[in-house]
């Protein structure tokens, strides 16, 4: 080994805690969370550095500036010799290390397995180098791995194993001006080139479909249908939606397709009352799926004269107060719901024309079926009552076609199997929150995980709004700077060591660092992000043409969008 | 080299040298010696402590008055008690290997002493490179070792290059790092020996 890497050795520490290393270089040569290893036979350790600590053989040293009473050169070597650093590293994985008899013959290396055992005393501490890198995180030239950024002191590229990203719902979380946008961007495109699995993206901000001003820097943001035209066609909901100048395709939504779990997660933004859910159930127990185009049509207050004079009246059967009397139903609870789903019953978006807005979803669920992505914007309809109502109906839908699909694929074995898709919510803590989280489409595509091929990307800036099952499904995370320690506690919510990541995660700079946790990457590591610019496109790209190079007949016309 | 005294007493860790008063002028605080074993081995010290007893003579002279200074010279020069050295044993050399250890066995009487050569001296504390004979002047809390050390590393300096001077002081540091006291002592004197100064570079 080099003696320029080495950074310390062991001093002390358990298997259940952590180690200690005495630094023989400067503090400031490593971070917490810095990548190291540990050189033992015959395992190395790999590591994270999750404290550090100043020391002095006896306090009184430490106390005392000796330079004033001392020659300056005797005080330095005296400081030299009683005062250290020591630092506590947490070993995550071990891989023994390979005989130079075997690396000779070729006969396979031993892979990183969690760590069971720890160094002897003494044992020299090193910072990762590549090779390092790669044999946790994989080589960047591997097909399927993404480089999602780099470490922090080496700069040596960290890669994400995509297809094992898409296995299980994802979750990428930051507080506001973290970068959470950027990096997502960065990954959907690394998911559309490596063709790993169909991107569906709720843009409710309308900021992923096109190229678009970035407030803070002025310049340009690149929009991924930009560079994927072909590949990943833009919708927009409503009867003529318009992108940024870009005319769309159109989404209606079918007024049969409403539910009324699609209501009761509105609850807050409609200031539904608790009668509701008795209501909606009697709508739906009496209407079925046409209950929405019924309650629609009734008049509130509408009455009928039923003697011959005509002095006497009551509620028509078409009216609200009339329906619930028939249906058992208190007449102010009923009326109080439709006075409040007024606010959707005037939504252009939703049609009574149920063929015409089938159409259109089955245009999108036959684009991501065979292997394209799509993006759906929100255009002005950027409030949160549309963008949950429509968010939960099309995930509902999209994952019964895909239900359905994987039932037949299991079923019959001459039918094709499904292609994975990752469904990317944004603010999805306003989809998977409260008591109705639980019972949501979310919840259950995050429980099923890669069941029946459909996962989760939750993008988030409050993780601790997110129902708790959720998160702790969620096997990757990638977590950028949060400031609540709530939210810390939810992104690392189902993992060990919680201690130890929660410093790493409280102390990531604001912008482009974030901390890759979970069960999708072999162990836990701070990164530098990736920038999101002209040369990740350039490198995307070039990488692009030589992977269109190593794929079969069936992949190469995926790629091309066919 | 002179001879500057003989062996009055010893034991395994160190001894007693007796010397004249023409002689004394030759050993000083902090010198490296050595001693001719009667066995054949060359035992090395470092001079501790040098005593100059009184006896009943010297006491008379002092309380007397108008002394003619030609009696003064004849009674510091021609005592009938030696002045003592002390001399802290540190290694010794066997068929021609030097050893940081106490001698198998202490000197005998009337053994010769001589100051060493700067030859000697240089092989001596670069035989090892652990400056294992540290321990034999550190053991003893009795001893003045900061000033000890500080007068054997500014002889050592004079014949042995500015690195094993900065190596020495190193490794004092670290045998005395969980002792603060003798630790600040030391680099106190060793401060006012002004030995790591530009000048001695």
């Amino acid at each position: 080994m080099n003696m320029k890497e080495r950074i310390g050795y062991v001093v002390g520490g358990t298997l259940r805690s952590n180690l200690r290393v005495r630094l023989t270089c400067k503090p400031d040569t490593v971070q917490e969370g810095s990548f190291v290893v540990i050189d033992g036979t015959p395992y190395l350790f790999y590591s994270l550095v999750t404290d550090l600590q100043l020391g002095a053989t006896d306090p009184r040293f430490a106390d005392e500036q000796f330079e004033q009473r001392i020659d300056p050169r005797l005080a330095q070597m005296l400081l030299g010799q009683t005062l250290y650093t020591n630092i506590e590293i947490m070993p995550v994985l071990m891989q023994e290390t390979a005989p130079d008899d075997q690396l000779s013959t070729g006969d396979e290396i031993s892979h990183p397995i969690p760590v069971k055992t720890i160094p002897e005393h003494h044992s020299i501490v090193r910072m990762a180098h590549q090779g390092d890198i790669e044999a946790i995180f994989g080589s960047v030239e591997k097909k399927g791995n993404f480089v999602v950024g780099t470490t922090r002191e080496q700069e040596l590229p960290v890669c994400i194993d995509l297809e094992k990203f898409v296995k299980r719902s994802s979750g990428i979380f930051g507080a506001t001006g973290t970068g959470k946008s950027f990096l997502t961007r960065m990954i959907l495109a690394g998911l559309i080139h490596e063709n790993q699995a169909s991107v569906f993206i709720f843009d409710m901000h309308n900021e992923y479909a096109f190229d678009r001003n970035d407030p803070d820097t002025g310049g340009r943001i690149t929009g991924l249908t930009s560079k994927f035209k072909g590949k990943l066609q833009a919708f927009g909901l409503g009867p003529s939606p318009m992108v940024s100048g870009n005319a769309l395709s159109s989404l209606m939504i079918a007024e049969s397709d409403i539910e009324p779990e699609d209501i009761l997660l509105l609850s807050k933004e409609l200031n539904l009352r608790e009668t509701t859910d008795a209501t909606l159930n009697a709508l739906f127990s009496s209407k079925g799926t046409q209950w929405f185009t019924f309650f629609k049509g009734l008049e509130p207050g509408k009455r009928i004269t039923i003697d011959e004079e005509g002095e006497k009246t009551e509620f028509a059967a078409d009216s609200v107060e009339g329906w619930a009397r028939d249906a058992g139903i208190h007449p102010e609870a009923a009326k109080a719901l439709h006075t409040r789903l007024r606010k959707i019953f005037n939504k252009d978006y939703i049609i009574a024309d149920n063929k015409k807005a089938q159409d259109s979803l089955k245009t999108i669920i036959d684009y991501l079926q065979n292997g394209r992505h799509v993006v759906l914007s929100f255009g002005n309809y950027e409030s949160d009552l549309d963008y949950l109502l429509v968010a939960n109906i099309l995930t509902r839908r999209i994952r019964e076609a895909w239900v359905q699909q994987t039932n037949d694929y299991n079923s019959h074995h001459d039918k094709p199997k499904p292609r994975s898709l990752v469904i990317t919510v944004e603010e999805a803590h306003k989809l998977m929150t409260g008591e109705m989280a639980s019972q949501t489409i979310f919840s259950t595509i995050a429980r099923e995980m890669r069941k029946y091929f459909v996962t989760l990307l939750v993008v988030d800036q409050r993780p601790s709004q997110i129902y708790d099952e959720v998160m702790s499904q969620l096997g990757t995370r990638i977590s950028g700077w949060l400031g609540d320690d709530a939210d810390i506690s939810a992104v690392l919510s189902g993992l060990s060591n919680k201690d130890n990541l929660r410093g790493m995660l409280a102390h990531l700079q604001e912008k482009e660092e974030v901390l890759l946790l979970g069960w999708g990457v072999p162990m836990p590591l701070p990164v530098r992000s990736r920038r999101y610019d002209d040369e990740f496109w350039q490198t995307l790209l070039k990488n692009k043409s030589k992977a269109a190079g190593n794929q079969s007949e069936s992949d190469l016309k995926a790629v091309l969008g066919f | 080299m002179h001879e500057m005294g003989r062996i009055l007493r010893a034991d395994i860790t160190s001894c007693v040298v007796g010397t004249w008063f023409e002689r004394v002028t030759e050993p000083y605080f902090g010198a490296m010696v050595r001693i001719l074993a009667a066995e054949g081995y060359h035992i090395f010290g470092i001079v501790y402590d040098i005593q100059v007893a009184d006896d009943g003579l010297v006491r008379q002279l002092l309380s007397a008055e108008g002394l003619d200074p030609l009696i003064l010279e004849d009674n510091r020069r021609n005592r009938n008690v030696p002045v003592e050295i002390s001399v802290l044993f540190i290694g010794y050399l066997s068929e021609g290997t030097i050893l940081h250890l106490l001698p198998p066995r202490p000197p005998l009487s009337l053994d010769e002493i001589h100051v060493c050569s700067a030859e000697e001296k240089r092989a001596f504390t670069t035989a090892s490179a652990s400056f294992g004979y540290f321990r034999h002047l550190l053991r003893n809390e009795d001893l003045p070792t900061g000033e000890l050390l500080a007068a054997h590393l500014h002889d050592l300096g004079e014949v042995n290059s500015p690195g094993w001077l900065q190596q020495a002081v190193q490794e004092l540091i670290v045998l005395l790092r969980d002792d603060y006291p003798r630790l600040m002592a030391l680099m106190s004197a060793l401060g006012d020996a002004n030995l790591l100064s530009e000048a001695r570079q």
